[in-house]
């Protein structure tokens, strides 16, 4: 047991080595860092997204309406008053968070649970969407440009996608740090407690409704700031960001990759998502949205024939690792590991 | 003010239909407890069929439900017998990712078979309108919404008077006891699941009279059903007509009032105020 937190520290750290070195072997091609940036993307979205439903149990089905909110509030910014991105972003997620504490307010005031919160959460997603599209000051129909810039870290505006990577990569790296550390404190405890049964939780004391609002305010300050970090990416802001669909694969990615699991969520995205973008550049030619058809079924059978997880199939190969390193010594599976 | 009530007569028409589509879903959200969020690509699935049925049989639109129907049924078994029956014993959250992934599936396969332009029909039988007054009244709106009005007492008759719609209440109320007393909770299941996704069909074919289909709208009739159904609540039949109506009248008035652009955002405005406000509906039950 002594040796749990040491390795699993060591795997973290592989991990963020080959991450950082990821644009050495696809940097040649920008086509290519777009699509690791997108992975990046989903794998924060995802990551976040298990703090509100992996871990608290509130199938959530609006995360690309915080992102819309996060890139609204900072292209604003740096259209109208001039202000860079690093400040738009976060007070993009502050937004998004201010936003998650509205609705959130009434839906754990009321009660909302379970199936109809997952759907008023993807009500509101459209609501946003018709919002700004109606807009007109900020939104309207039409794309607002950023200001280009060939090489500009005032402006997080860049020539080249590879400093978008390592943003992104940033991200992801607080997003498991949140969840990492979450898990260890006591409203971690006690929203994993929430998760498996809420009345149950309830009961023996835990306050159900500041602890879901807490995890989801979290939860929207984090993909408020990758939302920001989208609109620079991509260069403008519009009102299909609110994307019901997205949000909707972003907690399937959750659901898939194993809810709760720390690492659960980047390891869906960077299979599936990768898998889908793959499989897009690939088939896309031939026959258009085939590979979307791959990507269900794919997703469907893992539902049902994983439904713990996809990360639940790397435990076994990991106690062995760990086994081997502590002198092999069976190690007992360490449930503050994953 | 001629326009504010001459669209809410035609979205309050739209709302029977609107009633017929959340009928499906509410028998199987009340009888399973499950979460299908797929049945509005069910209703998508069924408008192609319909838009197949009359280009190459040179059925009219109305009529095909008499074959879609039976199409849908047979969807929807597969689909229970597929999916939805190994979920049933699982958490609810791989109920919602396969459902979900179902929707993918069914919104990829529409693209990758008819494209994703928009398709229509050119004419149909139930054409023309009927002058009240100032009022106009589009007479395929009309029948559409007469038989939706029809089809939703046939399946409350349904429910009602017939062994198998008695075996169906019996396994919403209590599974075990039904169990015990010779339901054959697979067969039942299957039967309603087949049942509510071949109701839209019934809606497609009227649809089609007057709209056109792209791949991209089951989510929105999706969602709207579960605002009709959250509206009306569990369990009752005529609150559901009741809340389509409400639900597409308000989409009419806010389209001609306010702007077409607002024309979802009152339903959703709706769908999260009801669900805040009084989660159990207006007519629910339990």
């Amino acid at each position: 047991m002594k040796n749990g937190p040491k390795m699993s520290l060591v795997v973290a750290l592989v991990g963020a080595v080959l991450a950082l070195l990821v644009p050495l072997v696809f940097g040649g091609s920008q086509y290519n860092m777009v699509l690791v940036t997108t992975v990046l993307l989903y794998a924060v979205l995802a990551t976040a997204w298990n703090i509100i439903g992996g871990m608290a149990g509130q199938m959530d089905l609006a995360a690309w309406a915080y992102l819309g909110l996060g890139a609204f509030t900072s292209g604003t910014l740096l259209l109208r008053w001039n202000i860079t991105p690093w400040i738009g972003m976060l007070l993009g997620g502050l937004v998004a968070m201010a936003f998650g504490l509205m609705v959130g307010f009434p839906l754990f005031r009321f009660g909302v649970t379970d199936v109809w919160y997952a759907l008023s959460s993807s009500a509101l997603v459209e609501v946003l969407r018709v919002v700004f599209l109606m807009w007109e000051d900020v939104g309207g129909p039409v794309e607002r440009y950023l200001p280009f810039h060939n090489w500009s870290w005032y402006h997080m505006r860049f020539g080249s996608y590879i400093p978008y990577y390592y943003i992104m990569l940033a991200l992801l790296g607080v997003a498991l740090f949140a969840n990492y550390r979450l898990k260890r404190t006591r409203l971690g405890y006690y929203l994993r407690a929430l998760g498996e049964n809420e009345e149950a939780a309830e009961i023996l004391g835990v306050n159900a409704r500041a602890c879901k609002m807490k995890a989801l305010m979290l939860y929207a300050f984090l993909v408020g700031m990758a939302g920001a970090v989208y609109a620079c990416l991509y260069g403008f802001i519009h009102p299909s960001f609110f994307s019901g669909f997205n949000s909707l694969e972003v907690a399937i990615l959750g659901i898939v990759g194993g809810m709760g699991i720390t690492y659960g969520p980047l390891l869906a995205a960077v299979i599936l998502v990768s898998g889908k973008e793959f499989l897009r550049s690939t088939l896309g030619g031939q026959l258009e949205a085939i590979y979307l058809v791959i990507y269900a079924v794919v997703l469907i059978v893992m539902a049902l024939f994983k439904p713990e997880g996809i990360a639940t199939l790397l435990e076994e190969p990991y106690r062995r690792l760990r086994s081997y390193f502590a002198g092999g010594e069976d190690v007992q599976p360490d449930t503050r590991s994953v | 003010m001629q326009s504010i009530i001459q669209s809410l007569i035609n979205g309050s028409m739209m709302g029977a239909v609107y009633a017929l589509i959340a009928l499906g879903l509410s028998i199987v959200f009340g009888v399973m407890n499950v979460v299908n969020f797929a049945h509005g690509d069910f209703v998508m699935l069924s408008m192609y069929g319909t838009f197949w049925m009359a280009t190459y049989l040179g059925l009219d639109a109305v009529a095909t439900p008499l074959i879609t129907f039976f199409l849908l049924f047979a969807v929807g078994l597969v689909t229970y017998y597929v999916l939805i029956d190994r979920t049933l014993r699982q958490v609810y959250v791989t109920q919602i990712a396969v459902t979900v992934g179902l929707q993918i599936l069914l919104r990829a396969l529409a693209q990758v078979v008819w494209k994703a332009q928009p398709r229509a029909l050119t004419h149909s039988i139930i054409q023309g309108n009927v002058q009240i007054g100032a009022y106009t009244i589009v007479f395929s709106r009309l029948v559409s919404a007469g038989v939706s009005i029809i089809a939703i007492l046939a399946v409350y008759l349904f429910l009602m008077k017939t062994w198998p719609g008695r075996a169906i209440r019996a396994a919403s109320d209590d599974l075990d006891v039904a169990s015990l007393v010779g339901v054959d909770y697979k067969r039942t299941y299957a039967l309603t699941f087949g049942l509510g996704s071949a109701l839209t069909a019934i809606a497609g074919g009227l649809l089609m009279t007057f709209q056109q289909v792209d791949p991209t709208m089951g989510v929105r009739f999706g969602l709207l059903s579960w605002c009709v159904l959250a509206l009306a609540g569990m369990g009752s039949i005529p609150g559901l007509l009741v809340s389509g109506v409400i639900v597409g009248a308000a989409e009419g008035a806010a389209m001609s009032a306010w702007d077409p652009r607002a024309r979802s955002l009152v339903v959703y405005m709706i769908f999260v105020l009801v669900l805040w406000l009084k989660p159990r509906g207006l007519f629910g039950r339990k």
